[in-house]
């Protein structure tokens, strides 16, 4: 346990905040080292952290937090072994290195348990702005209160749940007995509404939607954008009427699109999923999946999303990576244990945070927009049919089976949005429809600030309405 | 595995009486997981994580500030204290609606120890390590068809103490072990999965209270295999009995999230409904910390997060809404008692309204005279997710489904996900089963943090929507 008393409220120094857990994994890895690990990777983040939290439209909570975290992975003999803590101490550091080299004498030895080699490192990504790392407490309030007046001056129908501005200033570092060392820092500000429209006794849909930025010149834009989208479609889901049952074309907006197909699509093309038999993408390496317009990036160097960075969980340089093009397969995502298995280089798709083993996906998703203009001219597409915005359901990325309820749905008649509908459940398999793609709109839009994804016309959806 | 901490709540009544003035509330919470996952014979993660650390919530110029400290020494806490307090200060000018002083309340003193902490304490992690080896083993080698098989146990120790400028000073332990096993199978490129999950707050008796480990693994290997030859569904709105699971996730997403008295405040559906009849006469809900009927329920805690203890609430009786969920603020402003449900993820979280064991009472039909009563329907089981909304339309994925024509269970179909107004489906129930199962144990509520609950309830007769293909 550490001796001096946290300060209150103050600064962030990126460097300082590296060079300090470097240091704390420096002294975790020699620690694991001399109690007899064969192997160790000492991981650490530390985070400082404003959140301004609003209620009903009111200022509910202000909140300050700094912290840090360690985690140690160890392998004794192909045994694995990780153990985590938030004390910064040397006693505590000792109980981690202990419980983690306790831990791998337990395992089974595993062969592919080898931790990555040391790999010449990207350029940083200068992913911090003093202005936001540094955002006063009274500022975020402004934001926020500016924020939510913003969200619910469109109309009086509108009630705000809950909505909340969020800055972190996060430094992360790892450190390897295989010569890794890796360090950088991030500060975003994040914004996020959640709230709907009442109209006398009527209750509509609920939508939430937010953004997360790097720059506070950016601030506006994304507020103007998130505000705009809640009093949208909240108001648009008051009135919702049955829907009618079908099978044919949907038309899907960004974030369902990416719920529905995409991230299942991603988890499939899992190198550990395809290993281990749960991925309908086995074997399908240069062959089409899908409709020639989808192309599918993971783009850790697009400094506009929340995910940039420059080295993977493992310490291993990442960078844009086509997983689709023009419809067909192109890779699968390797983190050190799924490269090790087929004796190749990891892709850096290592993912996770210093509390749990190193796991595995991709870090910033961005589809390329297609050919199918605005997403009026899909909906004049579609003709008539579902609209769906947000998908609450259930999509089995092993099977591709998806079934849930289309959320602030709309019913599109002669192409154009008659009304919001209820009750409406949309069915169909993943890998079967990704071919059904009959069209993307010709830009992306960002998804929780996330992701880049277009609207998606697909054919071959089951729609039941209730 | 680690002796247990000492009492913190003397440490923090020290730190708060040399930092008096207005309302603080303190709360130590150590978290120390163990976790092991296994899958395809290979261990994936063998891992003990602990966290500790102290969060202050201060009620300073009618505005909450919070902050939290990962020291555990008065001088740090007592800097948490100032943070807060400057947090407060900084933002009270943007509340408008400035929160009254928190009326007196029943707060909890002593000490609080939840069942099985000694016993899982004692028990060695290779012990548990061994088990899920095995188990993942016996799944994956149940069948030709099945391509894999993951197993993963973990146990969540978790210590709070929790003193407020106003009388709490509370100490309380427990644990929560969970365990899933889950297989794969493929056939002419068809790929399916069967899982099985349980979640308890206690000992190995309460988490295998109803089938030990090795039938968990034999049921999800069998399910994955019947599931390649199963049928779908037709959708519409159909008569369906509901397992207690589903009516667990029914009665924790469709209803308990628009009584939390926040939701309320927002304009929930549930707004304004208190001693209106919102579901048939044979329904009675309630919300509670203990685990009520059978032992072991997920969500058990003795005291919240605000230091009061975690009774039991009604939210519906035969039919009536009663009751909404509360903490201390929202209770003040509806004018009632607090409920006891502010509850935080870990240290660093401030304290929000959640449920903790939410279920329907049980009525007085056998299973099998309820099958026996519809003419065409459905049977429906396994809780996969769910989620509700504001307007009390509710969505929740099932795992497996049973074509019931003239009162006979036909074979199994595939699991599709069901939807409906909360309380249209409450008033269309016909029968309630007597039947009484917690079966939402595993896995964690999301709204903004994470939560440990539990759900359940006995089978239930109603109408809902089916997504079928």
């Amino acid at each position: 346990m550490a001796t001096a008393a946290a300060p209150a409220i103050d600064r962030f120094d990126p460097a300082a905040a590296e060079r300090d857990l470097l240091a704390r994994c420096e002294r975790l890895l020699e620690r694991a080292l001399a109690l007899g690990a064969d192997e160790a990777e000492a991981c650490a983040a530390g985070w400082r952290s404003i959140a301004v939290r609003f209620e009903k439209g009111d200022l509910k909570l202000a909140q300050v937090d700094r912290s840090s975290t360690l985690g140690l992975r160890v392998f004794r003999g192909g045994r694995l072994g990780f153990s985590s803590t938030n004390q910064g101490g040397d006693p505590a550091l000792e109980g981690c290195a202990r419980d983690a080299i306790a831990l791998s004498g337990f395992a089974p030895p595993d062969a592919h348990n080898v931790l990555p080699r040391a790999r010449p490192q990207a350029p940083g990504l200068a992913l911090v702005n003093p202005a936001v790392a540094d955002l006063p407490i009274d500022r975020a309030v402004d934001i926020g209160r500016a924020f939510v007046e913003l969200a619910r001056s469109a109309d009086k129908r509108l009630s705000i749940d809950s909505a909340g501005v969020d800055t972190t200033s996060v430094a992360r570092a790892i450190a390897t007995s295989r010569g890794v060392r890796a360090s950088e820092s991030d500060a975003q500000v994040s914004l996020s509404v959640f709230g709907m429209a009442i109209d006398g006794p009527e209750v509509g849909g609920f939508h939430y939607t937010g953004d997360s930025v790097r720059r506070l010149a950016d601030l506006d834009r994304a507020a103007d954008a998130a505000a705009r989208e809640f009093a949208s479609v909240a108001l648009g889901n008051l009135g919702a009427r049955p829907a009618e049952s079908y099978t044919g074309p949907v038309l899907f907006a960004p974030d369902a699109f990416l719920e529905v197909f995409v991230s299942p699509l991603v988890s499939a093309a899992s190198a550990i999923a395809v290993q281990r038999g749960r991925s309908a993408l086995a074997g399908r390496i240069g062959e089409a999946i899908a409709a020639t317009d989808l192309s599918i990036l993971d783009d850790p160097s697009d400094r506009s999303l929340a995910g940039a960075t420059a080295f993977d969980r493992e310490g291993q340089p990442c960078g844009r990576f086509a997983i689709v093009e023009r419809g067909v397969l192109r890779s699968f995502l390797y983190n050190a244990y799924a490269a090790a298995v087929e004796g190749r280089e990891s892709t850096g798709h290592a993912r996770g945070s210093p509390r749990s083993v190193p796991g595995l996906g991709a870090h910033a998703i961005a589809v390329a927009p297609g050919r199918g203009g605005h997403r009026a001219n899909l909906e004049r597409a579609l003709d008539r049919g579902l609209y769906v915005q947000r998908f609450s359901g259930t999509v089995d990325p092993a099977s591709g089976d998806f079934s849930g309820v289309a959320k602030s749905a709309r019913w599109i008649e002669g192409g154009v949005v008659a009304g919001p509908v209820r009750e409406t459940l949309i069915g169909g398999n993943v890998f079967a429809l990704l071919p059904q793609i009959i069209a993307l709109s010709s830009a992306s839009e960002r998804c929780m600030g996330e992701a880049l994804v277009p609207f998606a016309l697909v054919d071959g959806v089951a729609v039941t309405a209730g | 595995m680690k002796a247990p901490s000492s009492d913190p709540t003397d440490l923090l009544a020290d730190v708060l009486s040399k930092k008096a003035g207005g309302f603080v509330e303190l709360r130590y919470h150590k978290k120390r997981t163990r976790s092991i996952a296994v899958e395809k014979g290979r261990v994936d993660s063998a891992q003990i994580s602990e966290h500790t650390g102290v969060g202050v919530r201060v009620l300073e110029d009618g505005t909450f500030g919070f902050a939290s400290t990962d020291r555990t020494e008065p001088a740090s806490i007592a800097g948490a204290i100032d943070a807060a307090r400057s947090a407060a200060r900084a933002s009270a000018r943007a509340r408008t609606d400035r929160c009254p002083p928190l009326p007196p309340a029943p707060l909890a003193r002593g000490r609080f120890d939840s069942p099985g902490v000694d016993e899982l304490l004692a028990q060695p992690i290779e012990r548990t390590l061994e088990m899920v080896l095995r188990l993942e083993a016996q799944a994956r080698g149940s069948s030709t068809a099945i391509q894999s098989a993951a197993c993963a146990y973990s146990e969540v120790f978790e210590e709070k103490g929790i003193v407020t400028s106003d009388g709490a000073k509370a100490w309380t332990r427990l644990v929560r072990p969970e365990f899933r096993v889950s297989a794969v199978a493929q056939r002419d490129g068809e790929i399916q999965r069967g899982v099985e999950t349980v979640g308890a707050t206690g000992g190995w008796d309460c988490l295998f209270r109803r089938a030990g480990p090795e039938a968990l693994a034999e049921k999800a290997a069998a399910r994955a295999v019947d599931l390649l030859s199963a049928g779908y569904p037709e959708g519409g709105r159909v008569k369906v009995l509901l397992s207690p699971a589903l009516v667990g996730i029914l009665t924790h997403e469709a209803v308990g999230h628009t009584v939390e008295a926040d939701f309320v405040q927002a304009g929930s559906v549930a707004a304004g409904k208190l001693g209106q009849r919102v579901a048939s006469e044979r329904i009675t809900l309630c919300d509670s910390g203990a685990s009520e009927l059978l032992p072991g329920a997920g969500g058990s805690l003795a005291v919240d997060d605000e230091g009061l203890p975690a009774g039991r609430t009604e939210i519906i009786r035969d039919g009536i809404l009663v009751s909404y969920l509360h903490d201390r603020e929202s209770a003040a402003r509806f004018g009632v008692a607090p409920t006891g449900n502010a509850r935080a993820w870990e240290y660093d979280h401030s304290p929000l309204i959640r449920m903790r064991n939410t279920y329907i009472a049980p009525g007085d039909a056998s299973l099998d005279e309820m099958i026996a009563s519809i003419e065409d329907g459905y049977l429906l089981d396994g809780a996969a997710n769910g989620q509700a909304d504001s307007n009390g339309e509710f969505m929740f994925g099932t795992r497996e489904a049973w074509r019931i024509t003239h009162g006979q269970r036909g074979p199994l179909l595939r699991g599709v996900n069901i939807s409906g107004q909360a309380f249209e489906v409450l008033r269309s129930v016909e029968r309630v089963g007597r039947e009484f199962r917690w079966d939402l144990g595993a896995g964690h509520c999301g709204k903004g943090q994470p939560a440990k609950v539990d759900a359940g309830g006995p089978w239930l007769l109603c109408t809902v929507v089916l997504g079928g293909r």
